[in-house]
């Protein structure tokens, strides 16, 4: 993409489309969580107690706890697909 | 172009560049540096994590022109980011980790030489176009296209000089083994590109040494270092041997593949050694690909878990020193292969 001053826009006017965040739920009582352990050391503890907490303070239902394949990748689409389908609300955690 | 606009101060200011004036890209420009390769300027390559925007022909070539490369070295530049888009390699996790390792080019081959890729003295430093310009055009595309800048994208706590530009070829002339393509399996007239995510290059002198096995204990010992990831996870490293130091190694009779084998044999460290500082973590032993037993204090823990994680080459200039680079934490592996000249 050229500009009127001669020069070429080296980022060729990408630009990815904004998403729309998620409607977020204003309410735990009675939801399923999930919960998504990275594999740095110690994140599946912080989700663990993270998750109890949530049920005992605010009623939580469910927890639902996955774990990805290498904390440096991006998870696959099939354990955020599924989890998609089986939870209200999803936290990400880093352990290290 | 208009008159009143300082080209340099433009892209300086508009963050599309790594912090040095580029090469203003003009159409007759980009076109001419279209003409290094016979790929259509709209082909994608691939999209750049983690913006994921898309790398074009041209938006590569762009890049290569900005950073100053002639026409001849877009090929390199396009064959390296081809592989370096490979999940193996994962770009993805480097460019947002807060380790400052960079993908380190080596090029083997004809072309390389044809181009002036230069692998003998000062071969990791300033005053080589096609080393400077090949990894500038990379480095580039990862910030421009890929969003890889501190505060934005990037948690690199230093970053490493290597970012400013990584690329190289072997001192072949010098060299008294085969290169570390063939040594992969390509003939000597492939033209080759490995890429390995590594640290700067840290340098082993030894001029005292007279035999392989003294020569070898130093520089095994430099590839295990404490806090270095390569004693704590499966990582990748590059050595870079002086001609100096594989004459010695060549004159005693050994190969490339034995001394290749005997570095990975000699790295280590035992556990007792690692549980006093560094990032010794229990459960991090256990997660390694060989089987160890971390309750052992007697047990060796090798910096290479893999042989395929050593990449062993014969670079820079005549003298008694070794280049050595360790590897990140993250989980990336060297990736191998041709490219179009």
């Amino acid at each position: 993409m050229s500009n009127n001053l001669g020069f070429i826009d080296p980022t060729a006017g990408g630009g990815v489309a904004p998403l729309p965040l998620a409607r977020r739920r204003m309410d735990l009582a009675g939801a399923t969580v999930g919960l998504l352990d990275n594999t740095k050391e110690q994140g599946d503890v912080i989700l663990q107690t993270l998750g109890a907490a949530l049920q005992a303070r605010y009623g939580v239902a469910r927890v639902v706890l996955r774990r990805k394949e290498h904390y440096s990748k991006p998870a696959a689409e099939a354990i955020i697909a599924a989890m998609a389908q089986e939870v209200d609300v999803a936290i990400a955690a880093v352990g290290g | 172009m208009a008159s009143d606009v300082d080209e340099f101060e433009f892209f300086l200011e508009k963050a599309w560049s790594d912090g040095l004036p580029v090469v203003t890209p003009t159409e007759a420009r980009v076109q001419r540096m279209l003409q290094g390769t016979r790929c259509a300027p709209d082909e994608v390559v691939g999209h750049i994590p983690p913006l994921l925007e898309p790398a074009t022909v041209r938006t590569v070539a762009i890049h290569a022109l900005m950073a100053g490369c002639k026409p001849d070295y877009l090929p390199v530049v396009l064959g390296g980011l081809r592989l370096m888009l490979r999940e193996d390699f994962n770009l993805n996790g480097v460019q947002g980790t807060m380790h400052g390792v960079a993908p380190l080019m080596i090029v083997n081959g004809p072309y390389a030489q044809q181009i002036g890729l230069h692998g003998g003295n000062g071969c990791f430093g300033p005053g080589f176009r096609a080393n400077a310009s090949i990894g500038r055009a990379i480095r580039l595309l990862l910030l421009n296209l890929g969003g890889g800048l501190p505060g934005v994208a990037s948690a690199t706590i230093f970053a490493t000089p290597l970012r400013y530009t990584a690329c190289l070829t072997e001192n072949t002339a010098d060299s008294p083994w085969e290169s570390l393509a063939v040594s992969k399996g390509y003939a000597e007239s492939d033209n080759v590109i490995t890429c390995v995510m590594v640290e700067s290059p840290r340098l082993c002198f030894d001029d005292v040494s007279e035999e392989p096995t003294r020569l070898l204990t130093g520089l095994a010992d430099s590839m295990t270092d404490m806090c270095s990831w390569n004693m704590h996870t499966r990582s990748d490293m590059v050595v870079a041997m002086g001609p100096q130091h594989a004459a010695l190694c060549a004159q005693a009779g050994l190969s490339w593949a034995e001394v290749h084998g005997r570095l990975c044999r000699m790295a280590g460290r035992k556990v007792r050694d690692l549980k006093g500082g560094g990032n010794w973590r229990r459960e991090r032993a256990l997660a390694f690909p060989i089987t160890v037993d971390p309750d052992d204090d007697d047990c060796f823990i090798p910096a290479i878990k893999d042989p395929h994680d050593l990449q062993l080459i014969v670079a820079g200039g005549w003298g008694p020193c070794t280049a050595i680079c360790h590897g990140w934490s993250g989980g990336s592996h060297a990736v191998h292969g041709t490219y179009e000249e």
